[in-house]
Parts: C-alpha cells; sequence; structure tokens
C-alpha cells in the first residue's frame, strides 16, 4: 500500500491526541513521563513517516 | 433511498429554485462562522492571558456572540440548506412554493440580524444595548428586547422552514400512497417534528416571560422555571445539530467511502430514538440547581442513558458501511482496510475524523450525564471541552466537509481545491485535540468556565500530570489552529462560488443501501404515532417538576425563595389545577 500525501497527513493528525495522552497513559502505570519525552517521541514518529515517504510514498522509486 | 440525482450539475440544473435557497443559507451560515470562530479566537487567546485585545467586561459580549453565531446561527442555518437539498433531492421535487421558502430564509436572517445587533451592542457602551447572556439565555441574566426579539424570529422561521418540507412530503404522498418514506426526507421529518416538541419550551420562555420582563411589562420572572424550559429545549438542540450530521454520515459518508449504506431500517430505528429521547432529558444539564427534586434529575439521567443507544447504533452501521466501502475499494484485513479509503478526499476525511471525534465527545458526555459523577466536573471548562467535540467537530467539522460535496452541487462549480480542503478538515481535528484536550484537563483540576478571569487569590488549580501553564498554552493553540482552519475553509468556498461552471463538479449519485426499507415493518414511517409517544414522554418527564416549580418559585412570575420541586408538591398543583377546573366546567354546566 503506496503511502500518499493524504495518508501521511491522516497518520500525523491521528498522532496528535495519541501524544497528548501518552502522559496520562503512562500515569496509568506509575511512569511520570516529562513533556519533552512526549516531544522527542512525537518527534521520531513524524521522523520515521517522513523516512518512510521517502522510501515509499508517491513518486519514490519504490512506489513506481 | 432515492436515488434521482444522478449528474453532479443537475441538482442545480434541475432544481433551480431551491439551489438558490440553499446558497443563501450556506451564505449565511458561512458568514456566521467566520465572526463567530473569529470572537473565539479572541476568547481562546484572552483566557489563556497570550493576548489580550479586549477588556474583561466585554469577554461575555464576545462569548455571547461565539455561542450564539456559531451554535445556533451557523448550525441551523447549515442545516437548513442540507434539509431543503435533502427533501428535494429525495422526493424528486422542488419545494412546494419558493416564496414560501424564502420567507423563512428571510424571517431567519432578520431574527439573526436583530440578535446579533443586540449582543454587539454591547461593545459599544453608548448604545445602552446589550445581550451578554451567554448562549444559555434564560434569567436572571437580562438582554435587550430586541435580542429575545430576533431570537424568536429565527425559531418562527425554523418553523416555517419544517412547514415547507412537510407540504413537500404531503404532495409526494398524494402520488406515491403505497411507497416508503425516502429515507432522507424521513430523518428530516423526523428531526423537525423533534424540534417542534422541543422549541415549544424555548418558545414559551421567550415570548411569555423574557420579552415582557426585558420590556418592563412584568417586573420579575421564575428564574428557575425560565432555566428548565431553556433546558427543556437546550439539551434537544444538540440533537437538532447532530441529526443533519448523521444525515450527512447514514447517506453520503458510505457513498464517498466507495459503498452503500450497511442498513436502511436501522438508520430509521435511530431516527425514531431520537425523537422519542430527545427532550425528555433536559434536566440532565440542572443537576445542580437546587429547586429540584433528585427523583426528577435522576429520571433524566436514565432517559439520557438510553439516549446513547441510538449513537451506538450509528456508529455501528456507519462504519460497517464505510468497511464495506473501502472493502470495494480493495481493502483487505482485521484493519488494513483502512488504508483503502478516500482519505485524499477532504469530504470524506473530514467526516471520518468529525465520527471519530464524536465517540470522544459521546464518552466525556457520559460523564456530564452520570448524576454522581457530573458534581465533579459541573460548570468546569471540561463541559466547553466535551460540547466542543461534539457540537464543534462532530457537526462543525462534518458541515465543514460536507460542504466540499454539497457547494459543487448547488453552484455547479467544482470545488477550487481539494488539497487545501484535506490541510483544513486536518487542520481542525489537530487544533480541537489540541484545545479540547486542555479543556477536559482543565475541567478536571477545577477551571470554571463562562469567565474571562479564572485566576482566585492565595489559590493555584494543580493537575495530576503536566502544569496549568501547559493547558494554557495546549488552548491558545488550539485555538489559533481552529480559526485558520476556519479561514482556509471560507476561503476554499468563496474562490469555489467564484470559479468556472462544470457539467460534472462532484459525483453526486447516492447507490441504494445494501438492506433497503422493504423488509422493516412500515410502522416505522407512521410519524403520527411517533410524534404521540414523544409527547406523552414529554408530559410524563415535564408535568411534576414544571408544576412544582411554579408552585415553589413563587408562580409563573416568581417572587419567591426557591425550595425543591418535589413529586407531592408537583401532584398538588395538578390536583388543584384539575379539580379546580373541573369545579368551573361543573358549574358553567350545572
Amino acid at each position: 500500500m503506496k503511502l500518499t500525501k493524504a495518508r501521511a497527513l491522516v497518520l500525523i493528525a491521528i498522532s496528535v491526541p495519541v501524544a497528548i495522552e501518552l502522559r496520562t497513559v503512562a500515569g496509568f502505570f506509575n511512569v511520570e513521563l516529562p513533556l519533552i519525552a512526549v516531544a522527542v517521541i512525537e518527534f521520531l514518529f513524524l521522523a520515521l513517516l517522513f523516512v518512510l515517504y521517502g522510501l515509499y510514498g508517491e513518486g519514490s522509486e519504490s512506489a513506481a | 433511498m432515492a436515488t434521482a440525482s444522478g449528474g453532479g450539475s443537475e441538482f442545480v440544473d434541475k432544481f433551480p429554485d431551491e439551489a438558490a435557497i440553499i446558497k443563501a443559507s450556506f451564505l449565511i451560515a458561512f458568514v456566521s462562522l467566520g465572526i463567530g470562530a473569529f470572537f473565539g479566537l479572541i476568547q481562546a487567546l484572552h483566557r489563556t492571558n497570550v493576548l489580550r485585545v479586549i477588556d474583561s467586561a466585554d469577554y461575555y459580549t464576545v462569548l455571547t456572540g461565539h455561542g450564539v453565531l456559531l451554535a445556533i446561527v451557523f448550525t441551523i442555518f447549515f442545516l437548513c440548506g442540507v434539509f431543503h437539498w435533502a427533501v428535494a433531492r429525495s422526493l424528486d421535487r422542488p419545494a412546494e412554493s419558493a416564496l414560501f421558502s424564502w420567507a423563512w430564509v428571510g424571517l431567519m436572517t432578520t431574527g439573526t440580524v436583530l440578535a446579533t445587533v443586540a449582543i454587539l451592542g454591547g461593545l459599544v457602551p453608548n448604545l445602552g444595548m446589550s445581550a451578554d447572556v451567554l448562549f444559555t439565555f434564560y434569567a436572571p441574566l437580562q438582554a435587550h428586547p430586541i435580542f429575545y426579539i430576533g431570537l424568536a424570529m429565527f425559531i418562527v422561521g425554523t418553523w416555517l422552514a419544517g412547514a415547507d418540507w412537510f407540504l413537500s412530503y404531503r404532495a409526494w404522498r398524494q402520488e406515491h400512497s403505497d411507497e416508503r418514506i425516502p429515507l432522507q426526507t424521513f430523518m428530516v421529518l423526523t428531526t423537525m417534528i423533534m424540534w417542534y416538541i422541543s422549541t415549544l419550551g424555548v418558545a414559551v420562555s421567550v415570548v411569555f416571560f423574557l420579552i415582557p420582563w426585558s420590556l418592563g411589562l412584568i417586573e420579575s420572572v421564575n428564574p428557575l422555571l425560565t432555566r428548565t424550559l431553556f433546558w427543556y429545549f437546550g439539551h434537544p438542540i444538540v440533537y437538532f445539530w447532530l441529526m443533519p450530521a448523521y444525515l450527512l454520515w447514514y447517506t453520503v459518508l458510505p457513498k464517498l467511502a466507495g459503498g452503500r449504506l450497511f442498513s436502511d431500517p436501522l438508520a430509521r430505528v435511530v431516527f425514531v430514538l431520537f425523537l422519542l429521547l430527545s427532550t425528555p432529558v433536559g434536566i440532565h444539564h440542572q443537576y445542580l440547581d437546587p429547586g429540584i427534586a433528585e427523583g426528577f434529575k435522576f429520571i433524566a439521567m436514565t432517559n439520557t442513558m438510553f439516549l446513547l443507544l441510538p449513537s451506538l447504533l450509528t456508529a455501528f452501521t456507519v462504519v460497517a458501511s464505510v468497511e464495506h466501502g473501502a472493502r470495494q475499494r480493495g481493502g483487505e484485513g482485521y484493519l488494513r482496510w483502512l488504508g483503502a479509503l478516500p482519505w485524499r478526499d477532504p469530504a470524506f476525511t473530514g467526516m471520518a475524523l468529525a465520527g471519530a471525534m464524536f465517540a470522544a465527545g459521546g464518552f466525556s458526555g457520559m460523564i456530564n450525564a452520570g448524576m454522581n459523577i457530573n458534581y465533579l466536573i459541573h460548570n468546569t471548562l471540561w463541559v466547553p471541552g466535551h460540547f466542543h467535540l461534539t457540537v464543534g467537530t462532530a457537526v462543525a467539522l462534518t458541515m465543514m466537509a460536507g460542504s466540499y460535496w454539497l457547494v459543487p452541487q448547488v453552484t455547479g462549480r467544482k470545488l477550487y481545491s481539494r488539497p487545501i480542503g484535506l490541510l483544513q478538515v486536518i487542520m481542525w481535528f489537530v487544533g480541537m485535540v489540541f484545545m479540547s484536550n486542555a479543556m477536559h484537563r482543565a475541567g478536571l483540576a477545577g477551571i470554571p468556565r463562562r469567565t474571562a478571569e479564572p485566576q482566585y487569590q492565595n489559590f493555584e488549580f494543580l493537575t495530576p500530570i503536566g502544569s496549568i501553564f501547559e493547558l494554557r498554552v495546549q488552548i491558545a493553540l488550539g485555538g489559533t489552529l481552529l480559526f485558520l482552519s476556519v479561514v482556509l475553509f471560507l476561503f476554499n468556498i468563496l474562490l469555489t462560488s467564484l470559479g468556472e461552471e462544470s457539467d460534472r463538479p462532484v459525483d453526486s449519485y447516492l447507490p441504494e443501501p445494501l438492506s433497503g426499507p422493504e423488509g422493516s415493518p412500515r410502522i416505522l414511517d407512521n410519524l403520527t404515532m411517533w410524534t404521540g409517544i414523544a409527547a406523552v414522554l414529554v408530559v410524563l418527564a415535564y408535568t411534576l417538576p414544571l408544576a412544582g416549580i411554579i408552585q415553589n418559585g413563587g408562580g409563573l412570575f416568581g417572587g419567591g425563595l426557591p425550595v425543591p420541586a418535589t413529586v407531592s408538591a408537583g401532584v398538588d398543583l395538578v390536583l388543584t389545577t384539575v379539580t379546580s377546573a373541573f369545579n368551573t366546567l361543573w358549574g358553567v354546566v350545572a
């Protein structure tokens, strides 16, 4: 399945509530995540998505 | 479901008068959306202390404008346009009288202008006119009479709009005596019956109490009575917003997904349940009102919980329909089919994200509706956090997304930009996640709603996770993204309506449901019976509380101290009234 711009945008959108509630979920397990940790995790996710889009996205050689 | 309209520009060509009415409704809706969203931005930045361009005293004027223009004018004008489209399309006939249609548009517009002038008058101190009563416009806050008169005209306008659609249905029925009511028309009619029943409360409150009171014709009102009459209408209006969104989810979203509606009868059951259950629940907004006994509040809570059923049925039916569409497009697996959906289409993506947000809004709504747990979040920022997920996203985002499919149909012009549309709906989703999440969490920390200055001396709000500063930043960021999203939306729609005409601006064909209405009992279409049952439920839920409120609150026009409206007090008043009426009648006969 190609990673289109639209799919990438939707994945980014869905990642925002997950990132925001990450500390709450971690709190259920007595893990205190600082805000910076959440920011780093979200940044890493976006970076991964960017790489995947480069490899398998529209216009990439793999997708073609 | 009737599938008369096939080609894209067919609607505007086939029903030019209806298209003009719909365009006028959408225009007023979108102007209100722009102004209301701007007010929202001002509030978000003011409350969070990021940027203050108004005095805190004016915050309430802006808040009233935001609430009235978005929650009443934008939503209702837009839904009137959608309903006008749905009735003409599904019955395959124009309205009985274009003049009559323009009459309700004109009346609603006049009412909107009057109410807006009264609200904005609050920003000009020398004018002597204000309506800083917020969206919940009950006593003891008092507005200028023009505000109430404008609202009354607006409501009467919606009644006329409903009459317009019932007249179309009656004319259609005379030619199709044995046919089932087309699904979209069925949805419009059940919604309007619910609206007629529920607006009786606000009509009585405005016409008999608030207008005479604001004009100085009567000295006082019974505040609890006006509050109760407001909430009699104030909760069903949620479904008046939501049912048009459901109409789009049931009849348009499956098509956009590439599939068909899963079950027509289930959709009818859902709308009948909303008709029956929407109104006898308003007291759940009054759990902390001292003048109503706990027993009545418990009944309202029970009725409210029943309302989860049609929403859960909707979640099942709509997701099943969308999954069917995805599989038609080659989607496979338990979840991989999600990737086969048309995410490039802003109309689809916006509605799908709105539906997902509605699930979260439904869960926070269950907290609001729970009589005991409500005490935790009552009148806190949690509540606006909740309704920004429901009306602010499930409804508003569905309406904006639906516009990307509907506006080309009624203008005959292609959408200016799908990528901008996609960015807009995504931006709304992300902005609302930031803002609504922070509002919910702030509410749990006890931060109140409806105030420009939520700080107390020698007291600091605490959050279990994160900090209040973070929440303020989230709210300001979310509010800004939401405003930018509205700007993008209005820009896209404006350029669409200014674009060149197209023979087929959008594929407007709506396919038949997988399971049609043929196998379902015809009693589902018996609108008279459902109306009767809905009225009986309202009488059962409200007679005794209202009687108690009138008896214990100093009569219809107040003057006494509030005493809890108990069952015995209500029974006493009803018995006294009935006995008195019987004696009078007996005297006349004798």
